[in-house]
């Protein structure tokens, strides 16, 4: 259990945060610390599984690295359904029932529709988030290794390319490449 | 100098000077192929690198989002909704959109080349680049943007916004100085804070706003031809034209753009070394006098352009405008769900006083959903604010700095990250004394030409977009018809409205 906790931690922590700080604040209306905290984990705790749920999907090569469509897909379920959570919780702790928000289709549609704003913005997190959590986890953890050893293919291109770029720099002028051959 | 022994990739005009040409040159290390745009230093043809996967470059894009989402977006907007309905956000759409072309067509020049954009107007005609040295220093050494973000941390935190505004100025020179590379810190930085500011927005819309709220605000954008009775008075008028003309990126922000994609590698931009930061400046790289060109003959090096106009077209429809539109339809459905619960808001934010409209927000979500989400709502404009500062401190001085660098005659016996210091310095220096002492938007006699020169500086770089793009760029990756005919319109819409609005209404002040 430590071990997926600490292997879905990025997509946890992003869903989590972004549940906190934005959503579970909002419902505080002079209420008690008790009443705050319950607010701040309705949102909290749903929005952070779904985001170790997608973090489990990259690790498991379900969604590719860094795709849009495939994490607009995944909040467009899960961001109404911790939304859904979210207001049943509230209205249950409030009025002792939970309640489902009036025209709750529209409420879904409404929530679906913003998903993707929310989506652009998770992705944005995770993408700067994961691969440094990643590589600390790679030396004992051989999934966090395969999932880091992907960004790390793509890393490496990079610097070859970034080392070839300058060792291209040290050359003389008309030394280098496929033009300045063509050229002699 | 020899002709070139292949057929020139682009139109050879015969005339060195007047249009981009390629030609090999002889020196004494051997023969070279080049391309020669203008009068300046001809460019070497050099390997272009392989085009990233989409999303893992996101570098450059969240400069222009620092940038060019701010009051526009959070504030002008919303106001225009409740003025004369969601309708009116089709201009919204038209103003995004046509800056989103622009800076797929600003990243043309940039990634072909690793230079700038000043440096092409500078191939162009070189005054032209000096018109925009001077613009940026006139519009931008007043400290006047960091008022709004600084106002709504007092709100927040009590702590005047002089002192706060003082301190913010301090502390980034100080960042700046002492980072290793100063981009890639500012990226990391203004990065976890716009995915902040994305998901936040999303989530407070979600809970704030309502199924008619968005409805509303969405089939807005697609109420195309909508002009209602008002709009076209001298009291609002100015106000639509600039909102529009402000919507996403204004000034010269787009501009700087190139500078930030040349930094994070992309394209050609790979061949320029980074700027060091004051503390580094010891390892600063030498930096070329010029920019490199790929060899466009090539058809492997068209492919891997093809992919780097992928790349950023999924930078600039994707992200920048996405977001853009993400935090102003939040914004747009939090101010109708402000004036739904409080119907004295609309009122105020008709009225046009910022200050008194943001509160009011603020105090209107307060009232629903507790003092902590007005709160929220004055920490998120405190985070564009400083974001804008971030974005635009770097920009003026890394523009400034190129500027100097490769034109000004004797610039190059300093190093780039000394004169990038040097700018950086002066306009903190100039800004804490400014808001000690004098006006923060600058002397009030020459606000309506600082007004002025910032909506001319748009339709300028649309113009210069076109001849550097079209005349200093090998034709296989010269830009479509129907993006030149954008960017036409672009030139035509800035400063068509602006000289209308100075001749009809008398009114140069847009924003």
């Amino acid at each position: 259990m430590r071990r997926l906790f600490l292997l879905t931690l990025p997509g946890l922590a992003v869903g989590f945060l972004a549940g906190v700080l934005a959503g579970g604040l909002t419902a505080i209306v002079g209420q008690s610390v008790d009443a705050a905290l319950v607010a701040a984990l309705a949102l909290g705790v749903p929005l952070a599984l779904m985001g170790g749920g997608y973090t489990m999907l990259l690790i498991n090569r379900k969604v590719r690295l860094g795709g849009f469509a495939p994490v607009a897909l995944y909040w467009l379920i899960g961001f109404p359904l911790a939304r859904l959570l979210h207001e049943l919780i509230l209205t249950w702790y409030v009025g002792g029932t939970p309640t489902l928000p009036p025209d709750t289709l529209g409420f879904l549609a409404f929530q679906g529709i913003i998903s993707a704003g929310f989506a652009i913005g998770f992705l944005w997190l995770h993408e700067r988030v994961a691969p440094y959590w990643w590589r600390r986890l790679a030396e004992t953890d051989a999934d966090a290794r395969a999932v880091y050893s992907r960004y790390a293919e793509y890393a490496t291109v990079m610097f070859e390319a970034r080392e070839r770029r300058r060792a291209s720099r040290g050359q003389r002028p008309g030394t280098s490449g496929k033009a300045a051959s063509r050229a002699r | 100098m020899v002709d070139s022994h292949d057929a020139p990739a682009a139109g050879l005009s015969g005339e060195a000077g007047s249009e981009g040409s390629e030609v090999t040159v002889a020196d004494t290390g051997g023969e070279e192929r080049v391309w020669r745009a203008g009068k300046l230093e001809p460019m070497p043809i050099r390997p272009l690198p392989d085009a990233p996967p989409s999303i893992h470059l996101l570098g450059p894009t969240v400069f222009l989002l620092a940038l060019g989402v701010g009051m526009g977006e959070s504030y002008m907007w919303p106001r225009l909704v409740l003025v004369f309905g969601p309708e009116i956000r089709w201009l919204f759409l038209i103003g995004v959109t046509l800056q989103a072309v622009v800076m797929l067509e600003m990243a043309r020049y940039a990634m072909a080349t690793g230079e700038s954009i000043f440096t092409g107007a500078a191939r162009v005609f070189k005054p032209i680049m000096w018109f925009f040295f001077v613009t940026a220093i006139l519009v931008y050494m007043w400290p006047g943007h960091l008022s709004a973000g600084m106002s709504a941390l007092e709100q927040l935190t009590g702590i005047p916004w002089v002192v706060s505004a003082c301190v913010v100025l301090i502390l980034v020179g100080i960042l700046f100085s002492l980072a290793s590379v100063i981009y890639d810190v500012l990226e990391k930085i203004l990065g976890f804070l716009i995915g902040v500011l994305v998901v936040g927005t999303a989530i407070i819309a979600s809970i704030a706003g309502s199924w008619g709220d968005l409805t509303s605000t969405l089939s807005g954008m697609f109420a195309f031809g909508y002009l209602p009775d008002g709009m076209m008075s001298a009291e609002w008028f100015p106000i639509v034209v600039g909102s529009i003309a402000f919507a996403g990126p204004s000034g010269m922000q787009q501009m700087w753009y190139t500078l930030h994609l040349r930094e994070s590698g992309a394209g050609m931009g790979a061949h320029v070394p980074k700027i060091r930061s004051l503390r580094t400046s010891g390892e600063q790289e030498k930096i070329p006098a010029h920019g490199f060109m790929f060899d466009t003959s090539n058809p492997d090096e068209m492919a891997k352009w093809r992919g780097w106009r992928r790349w950023i077209t999924f930078d600039a429809f994707l992200l920048f405008w996405g977001i853009t539109m993400l935090v102003t339809i939040s914004f747009t459905v939090l101010a109708q769900s402000a004036a739904r619960e409080n119907p004295n808001v609309k009122t105020i934010i008709e009225n046009g006083d910022r200050s008194a409209a943001l509160q009011a927000m603020s105090d209107s979500f307060a009232s629903v959903g507790g003092s902590v989400l007005g709160g929220l709502f004055f920490g998120f404009i405190a985070m564009i604010g400083i974001n804008a500062t971030l974005g635009l401190f770097d920009s003026f001085s890394r523009g400034q700095a190129d500027m100097t660098f490769f034109h000004f005659p004797g610039a190059k016996r300093f190093k780039m990250s000394h004169l990038y210091a040097g700018f950086l310095w002066g306009v903190i220096t100039f800004g804490i004394l400014i808001l000690l002492f004098g006006p923060a938007d600058g002397p009030e006699g020459i606000l309506d030409i600082l007004a002025f020169l910032s909506t001319f500086a748009m339709g300028a770089y649309c113009v210069v977009l076109l001849l550097v793009n079209n005349r200093m760029l090998p034709k296989p990756i010269r830009p479509k018809w129907w993006s030149n005919a954008i960017i036409g319109f672009g030139a035509v819409f800035y400063l068509g409205m602006l000289f209308y609005c100075m001749i009809r209404f008398g009114v140069v002040d847009l924003g």
